[in-house]
């Protein structure tokens, strides 16, 4: 930070600038900062729910747990819900990435002003229903008797076969993927579309002057200069990967077994609500909230490195 | 990007790709619908069949009487109204508010400041649940609106848009009302926030949006039924009625409504406001 | 600037700590007469009618107290009423099962029974008036701290149309083993291709501590060793029942699963997709409301809790009860007040049987009443219940039915094999044991 002497006019607007700022840090620090640091806290005790003793101290003992080599085999312990979240964001959000951006190229390309339109709203559409709705949606149609089921068995041309969406392990992960790849899909082909009408057109043109065909232009123009928005669409992606939440437990509660989505999130709702060890719950949530902090900087650095001017 | 050359092939596969996406998206929407006034043996019959054999409407009564038929819905689709709409107006004003005072002034801590508010982003909520659900009662505002619209009075994200909106906001308006002798927050109020209204459309439709969704809060918060919100309803709807599919999704219809409404009245801000990710040039 | 920065900070880490600065005890409820009682249970249509009603008569009788009921759906009332009691903020009377209800009281959280309150002359009175042994549940230390809401065990429901539609006699043919259970599952069952679109019988997933342990119990295993030090006792029984589960389910001949709609929901609406299903007297009032045609045509009937062939233990599904308790951190006026109110409402046995959910009081009287008698098939649940024990209710059960689940689900679903289902699932629960 730069050291810069204060005077006058300056100091004064450095007051105000402070108060406008002042509510929101007061809150954050009441609302955020407080109960992150009392988990923070009480990761380090023992503590139960329903508890009122005193929780005794055990340092790093929670911690340790969680990285217990020797409990790695469980199929619920900490590893296995590292081992589930990254599967889960890996698997949704790298196609949430690349298929947004490929649908926004291809209706941008439309000549309809109208169907852009038309396409956009449809996509989004199922943003706008709530987490709870979708999972109650495509619980039904991943039904043995469901929808899925009988269209999957009428392409492959394979009657009666089930596939087991909400119960074998794999079919499991998958089905969650996929409720949240259509939840949140029109919501980045919207970001994307937007990232590209902002590329003056200009440019296109003065490329095909140049001679450079569809495939030249996309790769060495559209794309590098869509970086801002592909960092920004692959960060926000990822962190609402990383929070997902109502979707593992719609599917837990109507039945579906637990250990392949057994995301961290829902292990921490889990192991500190139900099983009511809220101490373990903390050093979990603690663990979760390092991961985002790392991977946002991780991403971050590479946007600062690539600021592409044209 | 105009495609200069007809190209046929290409073309195809590009609308049948969009075309694929399309029904994917669509389909469980009509679903739900087709769903809502079908009797679940209709509905789990296979081959499934998109027409209903006329309008199942003991649906939508059971949907509304709820699980102890004392239309408690109705009241629930308000409280989810009243919060939501709460929320997204103090978070456009308080972010409005802060991310003009971090674009527009310097004080000492700014970007630390910055920085913290950035960090509370990645905070799950699982982690600050029960101590937050402890604030809460500390105050004696469990199971009123004021209780399930504190934690979220204030937006990391939308302090964030704010900011970078407000960066490239020309400082010499500001600076000319300043020489007229108008103060600090006249000018906040009556130049900078008309001036924002892109991103005051979009992040209240988020925000509204994010409200409209939440389960986990209201489910700790929330205890008598009366307060309860609508992921609530739904979620307590699909434990016990899980059988009786039709009602579920009667149901699913009805909570859904409000923002299907929203969204068909103020498409543009859903679809254009996006382009609050220009950069505004002078 | 570094200084205001540290400032800053310090006033923001501060602020909150001198909120809570200010005491953690909640307001007190004013010891004059009014007083308020917050009564939370689970949802269940018919009784609310008839506690509401109740309520209301004794709001009347006694003008001073006022209650505030409020439902929740069963599973979430035992999280919410968790959560509400880790803030200090819980209800100030609540019933839960009592396998979620000990750590309340071993936890000294809800206060020993006003027996004058209540309508009791003492202790021993209210010893009397129920049926032996149910109190000891919520005895520690000489001291009660439940009143019994209701006591329910599961026995095996039939659908007798679908069983002609095979051609059998549910009367004559009904299940008598787990063995025998499967083979006429097998014959009940509709299948296109893997997809069940019939179920015979199926589980009352996920509650395995009701079900499951009887099941290795008669196999000749046990959950605990006698001295509650050990987890899992007796290999092969439990390696017996979780092969059985294995063979049930969709990895073997495919009658049914944690994932197709629950058995109890779907038989009351008799749409030839369930023979059969597992629960309790309580169903009878639901498949009334449901379907009174369904209910007046007796095409239903109850049989006893099946038993291995091999079994060496006659043990019935385990059964549970629900039990009225009081915040002990309630203001004292409230809580007499609270006794009061579970009082009156429980001296009305026979309206909770007969138009209140058809739950059963574990009061002497009741057992003895011809009310009960006269509830169909009554005598099947009696004496389902003369051959069961209560379900396992130590403080950590949530957990270890978490882990018991685990075990089946991976034997069912994943494929894994019983041996090592059953060494996963000791550790776990050793693990818990050893905290206790």
């Amino acid at each position: 930070m730069r050291t810069r002497k204060y005077r006058g006019i300056e100091r004064k607007q450095a007051r105000w600038g402070f108060l406008f700022v002042l509510p929101a840090m007061l809150f954050f620090s009441l609302f955020n900062f407080y109960p992150i640091l009392n988990a923070f806290y009480t990761s380090f005790f023992n503590r139960k729910v329903l508890s009122r003793a005193k929780p005794a101290f055990v340092g790093l003992d929670n911690y340790a747990r969680l990285f217990d080599i020797s409990r790695a085999a469980n199929p619920l312990s900490f590893y296995n819900s590292l081992k589930a979240t990254i599967t889960f964001t890996l698997g949704t959000f790298i196609p949430l990435l690349i298929l947004s951006l490929i649908l926004a190229v291809f209706i941008s390309n439309l000549s309809s002003n109208r169907a852009k339109k038309f396409l956009q709203i449809s996509y989004y559409a199922p943003a706008v229903l709530s987490s709870v709705v979708a999972a109650s949606i495509w619980m039904i149609i991943f039904d043995p008797r469901g929808l899925a089921n009988q269209w999957l068995n009428v392409l492959m041309r394979t009657p009666g076969v089930d596939r087991k969406w909400l119960v074998d392990p794999m079919m499991e992960q998958m089905s969650t993927m996929i409720i949240y790849f259509w939840k949140y899909i029109g919501y980045f082909v919207i970001l994307f579309i937007t990232g590209l009408a902002s590329i003056p057109p200009t440019l296109y043109e003065a490329a095909t002057i140049d001679g450079a065909n569809k495939s030249q232009t996309f790769w060495r123009i559209t794309l590098p200069l869509l970086k801002p928005t592909v960092v920004l669409v692959s960060v926000m992606s990822m962190l609402q990967c990383l929070k997902t939440f109502s979707t593992q437990y719609m599917l837990y509660t109507n039945g579906a077994p637990r250990a392949p989505i057994n995301v961290i999130t829902f292990n921490i709702y889990i192991t500190g609500i139900q099983e009511q060890y809220l101490s373990r719950a903390s050093a979990m949530s603690v663990v979760l909230f390092i991961i985002m902090m790392l991977l946002t900087l991780l991403q971050f650095k590479t946007t600062k490195s690539e600021n592409v001017d044209y | 990007m105009q495609i200069q050359r007809t190209n046929i092939p290409a073309k195809i596969l590009i609308y049948l790709v969009l075309l694929i996406m399309l029904l994917f998206t669509l389909i469980p929407i009509l679903f739900m619908v087709t769903s809502s006034m079908m009797t679940s043996r209709q509905i789990l019959r296979m081959p499934f069949s998109w027409i209903p054999e006329g309008i199942n409407w003991i649906n939508f009564t059971k949907a509304i009487r709820g699980l102890d038929n004392n239309y408690v819905f109705l009241r629930n689709i308000l409280n989810s109204l009243i919060v939501s709409s709460s929320v997204a107006i103090t978070t456009v004003l308080l972010a409005s508010l802060t991310g003009y005072g971090l674009a527009k002034f310097n004080f000492r801590g700014r970007n630390t400041v910055f920085m913290m508010i950035m960090g509370t982003m990645m905070i799950p909520f699982e982690t600050i649940m029960i101590p937050l659900y402890m604030v809460v009662t500390m105050l004696h505002i469990q199971n009123t609106y004021v209780g399930l619209i504190l934690p979220f009075l204030v937006s990391a994200f939308g302090i964030f848009q704010m900011r970078q909106y407000l960066t490239t906001f020309p400082t010499e308006f500001l600076d000319a009302a300043r020489v007229d002798g108008m103060g600090e927050f006249g000018i906040y109020a009556k130049i900078v926030l008309p001036n924002c209204k892109p991103v005051i459309a979009t992040l209240s439709i988020l925000s509204f949006r994010g409200q409209w969704d939440n389960l986990l809060w209201p489910l700790l918060v929330s205890q008598s039924a009366k307060m309860k919100t609508i992921p609530q309803y739904i979620s307590a709807f699909a434990e016990e009625k899980a059988t009786d599919e039709g009602a579920m999704m009667a149901a699913a219809l009805i909570a859904s409504l409000p923002m299907f409404i929203l969204f068909m009245s103020l498409t543009k801000y859903f679809i254009g406001g996006s382009s609050v990710y220009e950069s505004r040039k002078g | 600037m570094k200084k205001t920065l540290v400032i800053l900070l310090l006033i923001s880490m501060l602020l909150p700590l001198s909120l809570f600065a200010a005491g953690t005890k909640e307001d007190k409820v004013d010891a004059s007469k009014p007083v308020t009682v917050n009564y939370w249970t689970h949802e269940d249509p018919a009784r609310t009618t008839l506690e509401t009603e109740l309520i209301e008569q004794f709001m009347k009788e006694n003008p001073n107290i006022t209650v505030v009921r409020t439902t929740n759906p069963s599973s979430k009332q035992i999280e919410v009423v968790q959560t509400a009691f880790a803030a200090k903020q819980g209800p100030d009377m609540f019933n839960l099962p009592i396998e979620n209800q000990y750590a309340y009281i071993s936890n000294g959280l809800v206060a020993p029974v006003d027996y004058q309150a209540a309508g009791y002359k003492n202790e021993q009175d209210l010893l009397d008036k129920y049926v032996d042994g149910v109190l000891d549940t919520v005895t520690v230390g000489g001291e009660v701290y439940g009143l019994p809401l209701e006591l329910t065990n599961w026995a095996i429901y039939i659908n007798k149309r679908v069983f002609r539609s095979v051609g059998l006699d549910a009367e004559r043919d009904y299940p008598k083993t787990w063995e025998e259970m499967a083979d006429i599952s097998e014959k009940l069952v509709i299948r296109d291709g893997d997809i069940l679109l019939r179920r015979g019988f199926d589980f009352r997933y996920p509650y395995y501590l009701e079900f499951f342990i009887p099941m290795v119990e008669q196999l000749g295993g046990d959950l605990l060793s006698a001295d509650g030090k050990k987890a899992i006792i007796g290999d092969d029984a439990w390696i017996g029942a979780l092969r059985f589960m294995q063979q049930w389910g969709p990895l073997g001949r495919n009658l049914g699963s944690p994932t197709y709609k629950n058995a109890r929901s779907l038989f009351n609406q008799d749409n030839n997709d369930i023979a059969m299903t597992h629960s309790g007297l309580y169903q009878e009032a639901r498949i009334k409301s449901d379907n009174p045609e369904f209910y007046d045509s007796m095409d239903w009937m109850v049989i006893p809790f099946p038993v291995f062939e091999n079994a060496v233990r006659n043990v019935a599904a385990c059964y549970y009860g629900h039990f009225f308790m009081v915040n002990a951190d309630s203001d004292p006026a409230v809580q007499k007040a609270a006794w009061k109110l579970a009082g009156f409402m429980l001296s009305h046995g026979e309206d909770y049987l007969t138009r209140g959910g058809s739950i059963i009081q574990p009061t002497k009287a009741l057992f003895a009443s011809d009310t009960l008698k006269n509830m169909p098939y009554s005598q099947v649940f009696i004496d389902d219940m003369a051959r069961a024990h209560m379900i396992y209710y130590g403080e950590n059960s949530a957990q270890i039915q978490q882990h018991i689940r685990q075990a089946i689900e991976s034997v069912m679903l994943s494929g894994e094999s019983p041996e090592k289902a059953v060494a996963t699932l000791r550790a776990a629960v050793q693990e818990v044991i050893d905290e206790q």
